[in-house]
């Protein structure tokens, strides 16, 4: 479990997802999603925040637990 | 509902966490850790979701909408920066046996015991409050469930002390912070039991409150389709899905910012996330697991909240009891209690890690380092002081309950403790400056951080926690509206004119201004004393140090025993637990445990790290100063162990190059050997062709041999023929040996070069000349063109004569006799390619003629065209290789152009003799010596 599991992820994608991230969560986009009206029955600004938010989630999964092929290998061994 | 069966089902829940976190520690006595996996851990970190988030997020959805999201949206970012930031804090907090943030932050800045006790102040008068909202909370809902207040809007506590449910609470949660809490004297080991029960608890909040939310929203309504049309009939809740409630507010950035810095700052945030962490690998999967239970709990607060308003007559129900009211006006009465449960949970959750928390930082950056100094703890006469710290934390957690408790009481419906959620993450973000700089930054100083961590803290007093007691009537009012003693400059909402901003980003502005202001400012004229500086680097660089490194970083010049270190130690662990520690560490390498000898620098710091462990990074140094003679290293000595570091460093270096060029000399010579290998294998192949070429002749020859041997009556032709079949082999075989051996000599290059100016028309008149009889016996007509003037050219005669003969015998070989023509051509030409300026020969044929493919290997050794297996061969394949060899060496070219059943052309180009200065007047014969000497 030590080694090359722990290795951290690449920081440059991180601090992306961090930048982008700080984009969607803040005014100018909620202002633009935040007028009244509805989206398959949701308010729309409501769909807006809890799908980005999600998809930040789902990014920053995909970032920290994927590794490189090489190393996911050598992982398996360890079971 | 019953008082008594909601007061029965709190204290079965509470009892059911004791019983967790007192199996969990029973497990963990047998060796096997409940909270050693990531999703324990990161659902404890699910202690951020306090009973403000529970119940307070759909009482702020009510008036904000979204406006209640940024505090989750800031841990969010955060946790998108995990690996940058929480993963070093950890690294650091491992190597440092930090027992707290204030023991982190005291360590970072040279270990200083006023750092340590200022972070520790400010997080007991900033966060002691907001555990007294959280008993509000308890009873609150309690009220509301009981049915003793419906309307949630309860102005306080009016039952006696011991009336109180809220009281008892408080008492159970400091039984149980003391008895999961202080278990070891080692504050930076891990207490498995409370960290399961917060874990388990984080689980029940979240599924009571997706519980309601669920029952709310399919229950009383048909979906969110038709609970979000509903909405339209009230404009005001309609405005509430929009932004506007929530950006008009003005406070979205700075909420995000303050709660940005309160998921690493906030004392139980980095009790959980960074002191109980079992392995920094668990981080990986927190990372996203804990913001994605923070999505789900927040899944249905704005639903909820909408259904409230829409259900209840503004102002008959707080908004922060919609979780509770909602299921209660349905009737639905377990729901209602899962609910309360769910409220619980998140109140005890927060309260226990809390209280722990901040009564370690009580305990060794305070009390401990106080007795200290004043010399109380007389350290020479207690041999065991174990049980002394643990009484000194066990009364700071049951000090911390009683204070909350008492805050409740006293402000128990006052604005302050409505606000101090966000009053309390305004105060231990102060502490993000000192923290964060000092982790990437090692400018930062003891005086930088002191004095930022002191400024932002006077500023947040000012303009926040004064103008919540002037709201709640503590103060006077005209403080906020006129500023103290009539100063309008002075008004704590409106500081120096600034106006515009919500209270909070007012706040945050002036505070974090002055904060990061003064560190960075400070620290930047500020000189620390090498003890910082070396602590400093051991933060920032946590990374690039190995672990010893970093234990060097706090070096002591030993001159006390082993005997008197292992005393020491045993004072604040227990004799027992410092005996085993030592012995673990003899039992790993050479260490003389023997009593009356020195203790080595390494045994110190051995020392100094258990000490920190229990008391802190700060006490224990003062601790081990008071104790080991000499004190810490002098700045003389410390250079000097610099000098050497970085010797070994520069030592490191050279040892990198080396194997880096050793590197390059290993491929080089893994090319050569590749060459060897393969030099040596076209060895073997020639030679095996040699052998099989010898073999042919010396056979036929033996052959012959024996007939004549045999038969002695053989008739005389017979016998001259097969004679003459033996000289001929002979001879062939003879040609074979010499050809061989010739291009062994080129090919090693041996050959003795006989380089002079040669004509070549003269060469090949001559050859013509000798093998003129050859193709008149086989019938062929050859033809000589050869200038009488042919420019001269460098070359050695003998061997362009033996060219020119074996490729006139080569035409001889394979042109067919009777109608075969061979034609020999010498002239002067230019621009021939890689050669230039030359004289060329050609030998063409009207034989059988090669195909291109041929054409290509015709010149390398032993390749003979055609069939070898079925033609008899003509010759010894040895004779074109060996002219390829000649001519090239004379830098020239050889060449065949061909195609089958048009003859062969065979031509080489030997470059003119540029010495010569006019070569196509010199006369035939008469040659102008390039140089006399040559």
């Amino acid at each position: 479990m030590t080694g090359r599991r722990d290795r951290p992820p690449r920081g440059d994608r991180l601090i992306a997802l961090f930048l982008l991230a700080l984009v969607l969560f803040n005014p100018p986009l909620l202002q633009a999603f935040g007028a009244p009206g509805f989206l398959f029955g949701w308010p729309a600004l409501m769909l807006y925040i809890f799908g980005v938010w999600l998809a930040v989630i789902a990014l920053l999964a995909l970032a920290v637990e994927r590794q490189p092929p090489d190393e996911r290998s050598a992982d398996e061994g360890q079971g | 509902m019953p008082a008594s069966l909601v007061a029965a089902a709190s204290f079965a829940y509470l009892f059911l966490l004791f019983a967790i976190a007192w199996g969990a520690d029973r497990l963990a006595d047998r060796g096997r850790s409940v909270i050693a996996t990531p999703y324990v851990y990161a659902l404890s970190l699910g202690v951020f979701c306090t009973t403000w988030t529970f119940y307070g997020s759909v009482g702020r959805a009510s008036t904000l909408g979204i406006g209640f999201l940024p505090v989750y949206l800031g841990p969010t970012l955060v946790m998108t920066l995990g690996y940058l930031v929480i993963a070093k804090i950890l690294r650091i907090a491992k190597r440092q046996r930090s027992t707290s943030i204030a023991d982190f932050i005291a360590a970072r800045y040279g270990k200083s015991q006023l750092l340590g006790g200022m972070v520790a102040a400010i997080a007991v008068f900033g966060v002691t409050p907001y555990i007294a909202l959280q008993l509000k909370a308890v009873s609150i809902s309690f009220d509301l469930l009981a049915g003793t207040d419906p309307t949630g809007l309860g102005t306080g506590p009016h039952a006696a002390i011991l009336g109180d449910k809220a009281f008892y609470v408080a008492l159970l949660m400091a039984a149980f912070a003391i008895v999961f809490g202080t278990r070891s004297i080692d504050a930076a080991e891990h207490h498995q039991g409370m960290v399961a029960a917060v874990a388990f608890e984080s689980v029940v909040k979240l599924l009571s409150f997706l519980a309601v939310g669920i029952m709310v929203v399919w229950g009383i309504h048909d979906g969110f389709g038709d609970l979000f049309e509903r909405t339209a009939s009230s404009p005001a809740v309609a405005r509430l899905l929009t932004a506007e409630p929530a950006l008009g507010d003005g406070s979205w950035i700075t909420v995000t910012l303050l709660s940005m810095a309160a998921i690493v700052c906030l004392p139980r945030q980095f009790q959980l996330m960074i002191v109980e962490n079992v392995r920094e690998s668990h981080l990986r999967r927190a990372l996203w697991l804990f913001p994605l239970y923070m999505l789900l709990i927040n899944l249905f607060v704005l639903p909820v909240a909408v259904a409230g308003l829409m259900l209840f007559p503004a102002g008959s129900v707080d908004p922060d009891m919609f979780v509770l009211a909602l299921p209660l006006s349905q009737g639905w009465k377990a729901l209602a209690l899962f609910a309360f449960v769910g409220g619980l949970s998140a109140a005890t959750s927060m309260i226990i890690v809390e209280t722990v928390a901040l009564s370690t930082m009580v305990s060794n950056d305070l009390v401990i380092p106080a007795l200290l100094r004043l010399n109380l703890l007389k350290l020479d006469r207690h041999p065991d002081l174990t049980r002394l710290l643990l009484t000194i934390r066990r009364t700071a957690i049951l000090t911390i309950l009683l204070m909350g408790y008492g805050y409740f009481r006293f402000a128990g419906s006052a604005y302050a403790l409505g606000a101090i959620g966000l009053i309390s993450f305004a105060a231990v973000a102060q502490f993000a400056p000192a923290l964060i700089g000092g982790i990437f930054w090692s400018g930062g100083t003891r005086r930088g951080a002191l004095s930022g961590l002191i400024a932002g803290i006077s500023a947040w007093t000012y303009t926040l926690l004064l103008p919540s007691f002037a709201r709640s009537g503590w103060l006077d009012p005209g403080f906020l509206s006129d500023g103290p003693g009539g100063m309008e400059l002075l008004r704590p909402y409106a500081l120096f004119g600034l106006q515009g901003l919500d209270p909070l980003s007012h706040a945050l502005f002036w505070s974090m201004a002055l904060n990061v202001g003064l560190y960075v400012a400070v620290s930047l004229f500020d000189r620390p004393s090498i003890g910082e500086r070396v602590q400093a680097n051991a933060f920032v660089d946590v990374f690039r140090m190995t672990e010893r490194a970093t234990a060097a970083s706090s070096s002591w010049r030993g001159s006390t025993t082993v005997g008197e270190l292992i005393a020491l130690v045993g004072r604040f662990l227990g004799p027992q637990r410092a005996e085993q520690a030592f012995a673990g560490l003899a039992r790993g390498g050479s260490v003389d445990l023997r009593r009356d000898r020195q203790a080595t620098a390494e045994l110190v710091r051995f020392g100094e790290r258990l000490m920190a462990g229990a008391i802190g990074a700060a006490s224990a140094r003062v601790a081990l100063a008071s104790a080991v003679r000499g004190g810490e290293v002098t700045m003389p000595e410390l250079l000097r162990m610099l000098d050497e570091t970085s010797q070994v460093l520069e030592y490191s270096r050279q040892l990198e190059q080396k194997s880096a060029e050793l590197e390059r000399t290993s491929v080089a010579l893994r090319a050569a050997n590749e060459k060897l290998l393969e030099l040596d294998r076209l060895k073997d192949d020639f030679l095996s062709t040699v052998t099989h070429e010898l073999r042919t002749p010396l056979t036929s020859i033996r052959a012959f041999a024996e007939i004549l041997h045999d038969n002695p009556d053989i008739e005389p032709d017979q016998a001259r023929e097969f004679l003459h079949l033996i000289i001929k082999e002979s001879e062939r075989l003879t040609r074979l040996i010499n050809q061989v051996l010739d291009m062994a000599k080129i090919e090693a290059g041996e050959i003795d070069w006989n380089i002079e100016t040669v004509d070549l028309g003269e060469i090949l008149r001559e050859a013509t000349a000798t093998t003129a009889q050859v193709f008149k016996d086989k019938g062929i007509a050859l033809e000589a063109h050869i200038p009488d003037t042919v420019p001269p050219v460098r070359g050695d005669h003998d061997r362009l004569t033996q060219v020119a003969m074996n490729l006139l015998s080569n035409a001889a070989k394979f042109t067919p006799g009777g109608s075969g023509r061979v034609v020999v051509r010498v002239e002067h030409v230019s621009d021939v390619e890689h050669v230039g300026d030359g004289v060329k020969v050609t030998v063409s044929d009207n034989g059988p003629g090669i195909t291109p493919k041929d054409a290509e290997i015709v010149f390398d050794k032993f390749r003979q065209v055609g069939n070898t297996m079925t033609d008899k061969p003509q010759g010894t394949g040895l004779g074109l290789a060996i002219c390829k060899r000649i001519v090239e060496h004379l830098g020239g070219r050889i060449w065949v152009e061909s195609s089958l059943g048009h003859g062969a052309t065979f031509a080489f180009v030997i470059p003119a003799d540029s010495t010569i200065s006019s070569p196509a007047t010199a006369p035939n014969g008469a040659y102008l010596p390039a140089n006399a000497d040559d």
